[in-house]
């Protein structure tokens, strides 16, 4: 396994250059931390797309922080002729939380599209250059400006938020 | 390239959004005698065949990773286990791990706890793939196979049962190990049992190769070439029945996996009989790997759990496990208390469903079920209650019939259920 690490920081040392990378390349124990900011990260995913020949993305995870969003594009880089994985978290981070906005992946990865909505519908971060971004996963009557994920919504605001909305659900059928 | 991106969906109110081509339209669910889950399809066909099939999905949203911000790591590991009804163990097994990880206990865990986690995670592969195929081949009318293949997985089930206490959701791992030990009357009693579901599994694989009405059902049916494969990205059985040869329990080994000997098994043909046998010589595999595992318990010994601090330092990491339906993905963020700052989870069937509608293009609308259950959708089967009376402490286990029964004359002769 750290000889496949190796041979991927190789890969990665020669064809990223020095400013596109924010703090640096952390690897851990069969792990890879590339740390972005929105106005570089979709260079670099063009770099890690064409020339690292990445093309696997297992799932895109939205993170809220103190006074940012991060979306973490979880990433394999895959070695057939071994049967090995890499998996590698591309971390874009300093995302302003009064105006969310990031380059959407689609481009590069198609499943992109799934997951880059989830996030649309839960933190409101809205991906710049998706041809549709739409709702996916909340309900229809789920009122627009309520992002369930963010931490200023408790658990006791989204129950209630679901009680009304099954109310009206139900009332409308009647009538 | 707009067209690969199969989530979006067309609404068709004035006719307008319709894909070019297309004559008929036809809606399959949120509700529908196919599927056990609400999900939506919408299939655009021109005469017989598809042009282009749409997904709605979110019908049934429970806010799991919500719930998990607001519980401890140690009431989550029972939450876990019910992202799904069937992968209960998966799920519970990549959460167990990541805490672990991030605790920095996973050097402590003892080689029989990992077995008897490895144990777990095999026999439900087992069960969730015999469940499918059975189903599959109910889909395509071939009821005959739906009876042997579920008569027989009452087998492993009843394994499971012994072993865990539950039929489907076993709940044996915890942070710093496992909750029961399987001792060495109850492996004695389960290796003849494995010895006989082994040679039905080879009979089933025999019917679904040599039987022609059901071959015929499933080959050449539904292809995804390796190129589409690389682009919509399946996992697991859909990617590996494309010539993608990604096991998580070969490409990073967990458990003890690298340690026992079994093969990854890849087809290249792409159709729905490749994915079919690929289920099928998994299963044997997970047999196979089960039996090793009762053989190794009896020379291994150690501590089943280790003593786990309830605060998580702070910390954040990505686990992936390989489920029964692919990758199953969990990524973590702990803040120093004993609840989770953020919980990820990514269950492996939202990864396959792109894959799923680029089979459909082309294919004639009479093999849609086969396709559509291609993706394995699961349901829970957990049909057994057990009923204590508060006062005198007395238990009694009843199945759904007895259940009913007994309901119905405690209410028609108003007496209490005891």
């Amino acid at each position: 396994m750290s000889d496949v690490l190796k041979e991927l920081e190789g890969i990665l040392n020669v064809t990223l250059p020095g400013n596109l990378v924010e703090g640096a390349i952390k690897v851990e124990e069969g792990h890879f931390d590339i740390m972005c900011n929105v106005t570089n990260a979709f260079e670099l995913m063009k770099i890690l797309r064409e020339d690292a020949g990445i093309y696997f993305l297992s799932t895109i995870s939205g993170v809220e922080k103190d006074d940012e969003f991060n979306v973490c594009y979880h990433i394999q880089h895959r070695i057939e002729d071994e049967f090995k994985e890499v998996p590698i978290n591309f971390i874009i981070t300093k995302i302003d939380k009064n105006k969310p906005k990031t380059p959407s992946m689609l481009e590069f990865f198609v499943a992109a599209d799934y997951y880059e909505r989830e996030i649309y519908d839960f933190y409101g971060i809205y991906f710049e250059n998706h041809p549709f971004l739409q709702r996916l996963i909340l309900p229809e009557r789920w009122p627009d400006d309520v992002k369930p994920m963010r931490k200023e919504y408790g658990w006791e605001q989204i129950k209630e938020i679901t009680m009304k909305i099954t109310k009206e659900g139900l009332e409308e059928a009647k009538q | 390239m707009t067209e690969q991106y199969r989530s979006r969906f067309r609404t068709l109110t004035d006719g307008s959004d319709a894909p070019p081509g297309a004559d008929h339209h036809i809606f399959i669910g949120p509700q529908h005698p196919w599927a056990e889950e609400p999900a939506h399809f919408i299939i655009h066909l021109k005469g017989e065949r598809v042009v282009e099939a749409d997904i709605r999905i979110g019908f049934n949203l429970r806010g799991i990773e919500k719930a998990m911000e607001n519980k401890t790591w140690r009431q989550n590991t029972m939450l876990i286990p019910r992202a799904c009804g069937i992968c209960s163990a998966v799920h519970q097994n990549v959460y167990v791990r990541l805490a672990e990880k991030l605790a920095g206990i996973e050097d402590q865990i003892s080689e029989r706890a990992k077995l008897i986690r490895m144990f777990s995670l095999e026999a439900e592969r087992v069960h969730s793939h015999i469940l499918w195929y059975g189903i599959l081949a109910h889909d395509a009318g071939f009821d005959t196979m739906l009876h042997i293949t579920w008569r027989d997985r009452e087998i492993i089930l009843d394994i499971v049962e012994d072993f865990s206490g539950n039929r489907v959701n076993p709940a044996l791992m915890l942070i710093g190990g496992v909750k029961r030990d399987i001792p060495k009357e109850k492996a004695d009693r389960a290796q003849p049992m494995l010895d006989k579901l082994i040679k039905q599994v080879e009979y089933h694989k025999k019917v679904f190769t040599e039987e022609a009405s059901i071959r015929n059902r499933l080959e050449n049916v539904g292809i995804l070439t390796k190129e589409d494969a690389k682009k919509v990205t399946p996992n697991g059985p859909t990617g590996r029945g494309s010539g993608l040869p990604f096991d998580v329990r070969k490409a990073t080994p967990y458990e003890l996996y690298d340690k026992i000997d079994w093969n990854l098994v890849y087809y290249n043909e792409g159709d729905i009989l490749a994915t079919t046998l690929v289920r099928l010589d998994e299963t044997l595999e997970s047999l196979q790997i089960c039996k090793q595992i009762l053989d190794r318990l009896e020379s291994t010994q150690g501590e089943l759990l280790v003593r786990v601090k309830q605060r998580i330092p702070e910390g954040s990491y990505f686990a992936r496990g390989e489920a029964p339906r692919g990758e199953d993905v969990h990524y973590g963020i702990a803040n120093g208390t004993d609840t989770p700052e953020r919980y990820k989870i990514r269950a492996p069937s939202l990864g396959n469903i792109d894959a799923t509608l680029k089979r459909m293009d082309g294919e004639y609308v009479a093999d849609m079920p086969v396709i559509l259950r291609s993706y394995d959708p699961c349901f829970s089967c957990t049909n057994r209650v057990m009923i204590i009376n508060e006062v005198t402490g007395e238990k009694m286990i009843l199945n759904q019939d007895e259940f009913a029964r007994k309901a119905i004359k405690a209410k028609k002769y108003n007496r209490p259920f005891f």
